[in-house]
This record gives C-alpha cells, sequence and structure tokens, in this order.
C-alpha cells in the first residue's frame, strides 16, 4: 500500500531534530613554542569537558591561550601534549563535519556574495550547485539575513557579516561551534544585539558551542560555564556555573547575581595581570 | 564642473593649442608641426607607418607575455616562499635602480638587432614590476582568510585556486598595469637606439632628417599606444572592483611599486 511505503520517510524526519552528539574534551592540553633561546609555555595542563549543547566562553587577558585552545579544538593548531577530543574521536586536523569555526570580522572573502561565502565550504566538497544554494539560503535565514545573499561582504555591515560568518559556520551543520573573539571588532550595541541572536541561533538549533572572548560583561551573558584562564603560562584558574535564567535580559546585566560572577572573573584576571 | 569634464576640457585645449600655436607662427613648425600636418604626413605614408606599427605590436604583444607570464610565476613563487624572498627581493630590488637601458647595446650583440633584442629587453624592463606587484598581492594576503579556508577543510590547491588567486588578482592586474607600459617604453626605446623597423625606428630616422611632422605622426602612433593599453587595463580593473575593496593593503602595496618603477625610466 502506499501509504505504507510512505512510513519509513515519515521516521526520519522526528530523528532530525534529536540534538547530534557534540560533546568536546580537552585532556591534559599543553603547548610549547621553542625559541633559540628557551622554551616559551603557550598553554599549560589545560583539561575541559563541555556536555552536549552547552554554551562555554573562555574569558581571560591576552596572551592567556584561549586562542591557542579554541585552535586546537578546531584542529588548526597541534598540542604539544594532550589530546582534543570531539565525538569521541580525537581533532588530528580542521573536520568541518565535526567542527564550524567563526573567527573574526575580515574572514569573509571580500570577492564572494554572502551567498557565496556561506556555499564555500560546500563547494570545496564538491556538493552541487542547487542543493549549496539551498543550504546557504537556508542557513541565512537561521541567521535573520533572508534577502542579503546577493551582497557583497563590504555592502554589509559589521554585525551583518558576522550573521554571515555565523551562517557559514553553521551551513554543514557541524555539532559544535567554535567562535573566536566574533564580536571583538563591533560597537557595543551591535555587539549586545548580536549576543541576543547568537543565544536565538544557539536556542534554535541546539549545538555546543565554545566562545572566545576578552569582555567580562559577553562572558557571563551568553555563558552556560565561563572558563577563565591567566597568561605565562596559559593555564585554566577557574570555570564556574552562571546559573542566570534563560532568555538572558538586558535587566540581568544590573542584577546582583551577574555583578557576583564578573567580580568573581575579575579578582583572577587582576590577579594574573 | 566634474574632474571628468574639465580633465576633457584639458585634452581639448591642448588639442586646440597644437593646431593653432603653430599655425599662428607662435611656435616655428620645424619644433612644432601642428595637428593637422603631423596627421597629413602620417596618412600620406599610411602604409609605412602600417608596417612599423605591425613589427611594434608585435615586439610588444610578445614582451608583455613573456613579462607577465614570468612575473606573475616567479612574484607567486617569492611572495609566497620566505626564503627566495630573503635571498631574492633586495637584489630585484636594487637592481630597480639600475638603468636597464644601458644594457640594451649588450643585448643587440647577444641577439642581434631584429626584433629579438628588443622583445628581450623589453621583457625584462616589464618583468620587474610584474614580479613585485606579484609577489606583494601574495605577501599581504590577509592570514585570517586561508586560516578560515583551512578550517572549512580547505586542501592547498583549493587554497591556492579559491582563495590566494582570487586574492592576489587586484594587486597583480596593477602590476600589469605599470609593466605593461614599460614594455612599450622598453619596445619604443630599444627600437630608436639600434633598429631597423618599427615605430620607434621610424620616429628615429626622420629625426635624423629633421622631417618633424613625421616624428610626430610617430609619437601620436605610440600615445595612442599607450592609451589603448592603459584603458583596456582599466577596463579589466573595473570588471573586478569588488575584489579592490578587499584587499586595501596589497593595493597600495602595488601602488607604491608602481611609483618607484617609474623614477627610473630610462
Amino acid at each position: 500500500m502506499g501509504g505504507n511505503a510512505m512510513q519509513p520517510l515519515a521516521n526520519i524526519t522526528p530523528l532530525k531534530s534529536v540534538p547530534r552528539a557534540g560533546a568536546i574534551e580537552v585532556r591534559s592540553v599543553g603547548q610549547v613554542f621553542k625559541t633559540s633561546t628557551q622554551d616559551v609555555v603557550a598553554l599549560s595542563e589545560v583539561s575541559l569537558e563541555v556536555k552536549p549543547g552547552r554554551f562555554v566562553v573562555i574569558v581571560g587577558p591576552s596572551g592567556c591561550g584561549k586562542s591557542t585552545l579554541l585552535m586546537m579544538m578546531a584542529g588548526l593548531r597541534q598540542q604539544t601534549s594532550g589530546t582534543v577530543t570531539i565525538n569521541g574521536a580525537p581533532i588530528l586536523k580542521p573536520d568541518p563535519d565535526r567542527v564550524g569555526v567563526v573567527f573574526q570580522e575580515a574572514s569573509l572573502f571580500p570577492w564572494l556574495t554572502a551567498e557565496e561565502n556561506v556555499e564555500f565550504p560546500l563547494a570545496l566538497r564538491g556538493v552541487a550547485k542547487s542543493e549549496r544554494r539551498a543550504k546557504a539560503q537556508d542557513a541565512l535565514r537561521l541567521v535573520g539575513l533572508d534577502g542579503f545573499g546577493k551582497r557583497h561582504p563590504h555592502e554589509l555591515s559589521g554585525g551583518m557579516k558576522q550573521r554571515v560568518s555565523i551562517a557559514r559556520g553553521l551551513v554543514q551543520d557541524p555539532p559544535v561551534l567554535l567562535m573566536d573573539e566574533p564580536f571583538a571588532a563591533l560597537d557595543e550595541q551591535t555587539r549586545m544585539t548580536m549576543g541576543d541572536e547568537l543565544l536565538r541561533i544557539w536556542a534554535a538549533t541546539g549545538k555546543t558551542v565554545v566562545f572566545v572572548t576578552h569582555s567580562l560583561t559577553e562572558a557571563v551573558y551568553l555563558a552556560d560555564e565561563v572558563v577563565v584562564m591567566s597568561p605565562r603560562p596559559g593555564r585554566m584558574v577557574d570555570h564556574l556555573q552562571v546559573p542566570l535564567a534563560r532568555p538572558r535580559t538586558y535587566e540581568m546585566l544590573s542584577g546582583d547575581a551577574f555583578g557576583r560572577l564578573r567580580d568573581r572573573i575579575w579578582r583572577h584576571i587582576k590577579k594574573s595581570a | 564642473m566634474t574632474a571628468r569634464a574639465l580633465r576633457r576640457l584639458i585634452v581639448m585645449g591642448l588639442i586646440v593649442l597644437w593646431e593653432v600655436l603653430p599655425r599662428s607662427g607662435a611656435i616655428p613648425e620645424l619644433f612644432l608641426p601642428s595637428l593637422s600636418s603631423t596627421l597629413l604626413s602620417g596618412w600620406n605614408e599610411a602604409a609605412e607607418y602600417r608596417q612599423a606599427l605591425a613589427v611594434t605590436l608585435s615586439e610588444v604583444a610578445i614582451s608583455f607575455a613573456f613579462a607577465c607570464g614570468g612575473g606573475i610565476l616567479f612574484g607567486a613563487v617569492v611572495g609566497s616562499l620566505p626564503r627566495p624572498r630573503i635571498l631574492i627581493m633586495p637584489m630585484i630590488s636594487s637592481l630597480y635602480a639600475v638603468p636597464l637601458v644601458i644594457l640594451y647595446p649588450v643585448f643587440t650583440v647577444w641577439f642581434g638587432i631584429g626584433p629579438e633584442s628588443k622583445i628581450a629587453f623589453a621583457a625584462i624592463y616589464g618583468f620587474l614590476p610584474t614580479m613585485l606587484s606579484t609577489a606583494a598581492g601574495i605577501q599581504t594576503i590577509d592570514p585570517q582568510l586561508l586560516l578560515a579556508a583551512r578550517s572549512m577543510g580547505a586542501t592547498l590547491s583549493q587554497r591556492l585556486v579559491r582563495v590566494i588567486i582570487p586574492a592576489a588578482i587586484p594587486t597583480v592586474l596593477s602590476g600589469l598595469r605599470v609593466g605593461g607600459a614599460l614594455v612599450i617604453v622598453g619596445v619604443v626605446v630599444s627600437e630608436m637606439l639600434i633598429s631597423s623597423a618599427g615605430i620607434g625606428y621610424l620616429i628615429s630616422r626622420y629625426r635624423t632628417i629633421l622631417d618633424t611632422p613625421h616624428v610626430f605622426a610617430g609619437v601620436l602612433l605610440v600615445l595612442a599606444m599607450a592609451v589603448a593599453f592603459n584603458a583596456a587595463i582599466k577596463w579589466i580593473e573595473r570588471r573586478c572592483a569588488i575584489w579592490r575593496t578587499g584587499t586595501q593593503g596589497g593595493q597600495r602595496a602595488a601602488e607604491e611599486i608602481a611609483a618607484s618603477a617609474l623614477q627610473p625610466a630610462t
């Protein structure tokens, strides 16, 4: 019967909404740069476990190795010791199936349109044009840029460019999204809006997000958990839970709970400065 | 009045002056023949000029192909590998300060007085800025773009084709513009020095017999050639306008090279 033949298809659809695994495990990772005169320890014995679907922010002053750690999770840099595993398998090189990366502002290709930028990772793997376009459209709609696909990056505002970057990071539907100071180049107002947008997208997709920033307010506002790092040598000095309710609101910024969390992070950072 | 309209007006004014000043006797016709008599004498010897133009154009085309091909290839290698860059760049830069035209007599000894010596000389002349621009264009590519491509799983060849080449295009183009202009200079100058054919040769020959209208007819042809070439490159650059916004660092580097290239022009 026709109705029976359709049955398996109907079973596939709900599978899609089940959150995909996105567990990250960092086990005693270290990074040493050898120079001609001495060895510089950039990261020392960092261990961190990120559960699927969590929003984790890594915060710390420059030189604390937070970006280095993120690059290792992305497979863009190899640690000298320890292991990084995502979905139970070690990350040895970039793997766009498991990890999407969003960089600072200038990482869109200026000669491609927004749409083509989002399609780029699909084009690298030879996905057919029509499928690429459809997926890029979906990703652009998700980040609120429906109708802007034909524009080039220089025709977009800073916030819009970062939306395109996020769409590009999500287009292959990886379970993990890594973000390296993605809003650092934006002005304060845009930054706040983009924070809310990111939380909305995160809630809609259920990705595991690891977000690097040097802004304490941004860290507490966005995160489920904040990891605090300190320089010379780069190491983890605190790992705190953020018990604030979701959705986060602007009013929380002036609340006591928010202030206490931010103070705690600030004391760690002041000590290391 | 827009700058564009003003520019056109100035050009028109110069053309009118070129006609009026010699005719009125303010400038002797031996020094500057009027535009009309220049055009007329060119027209009277049209066959001779056409033949000379064909020779010069073919020399320019071949030299340009060598200069561009070699310049882009070497520039890409030197720009992407640090060791050759450290080794070669200082040498190339100092070579730049040498007026290469002093080498031309040597080229005629090696290649004869036919087109070969012109092509060799002009190709080397145009090679330098093309190579320097390409190297600069590749060096100034934003490493963030390459990192982003790598994070998406791009292989080395994919990075070359999809990131490095498109990002370097605007800088390479400005290098081609300077390189092409120098190729034209190189061909015409070498024809004027030692030759038996081409526009440079015609200019030089008519000069020795003080036939200024014919000299200026040749000059006009060279001028037209340079203007046409520049317009062609500008057209290509406009088609790549989107590129320019992205790599302003490379653009600036190319302009510096262009500025320094025009200094030692023979």
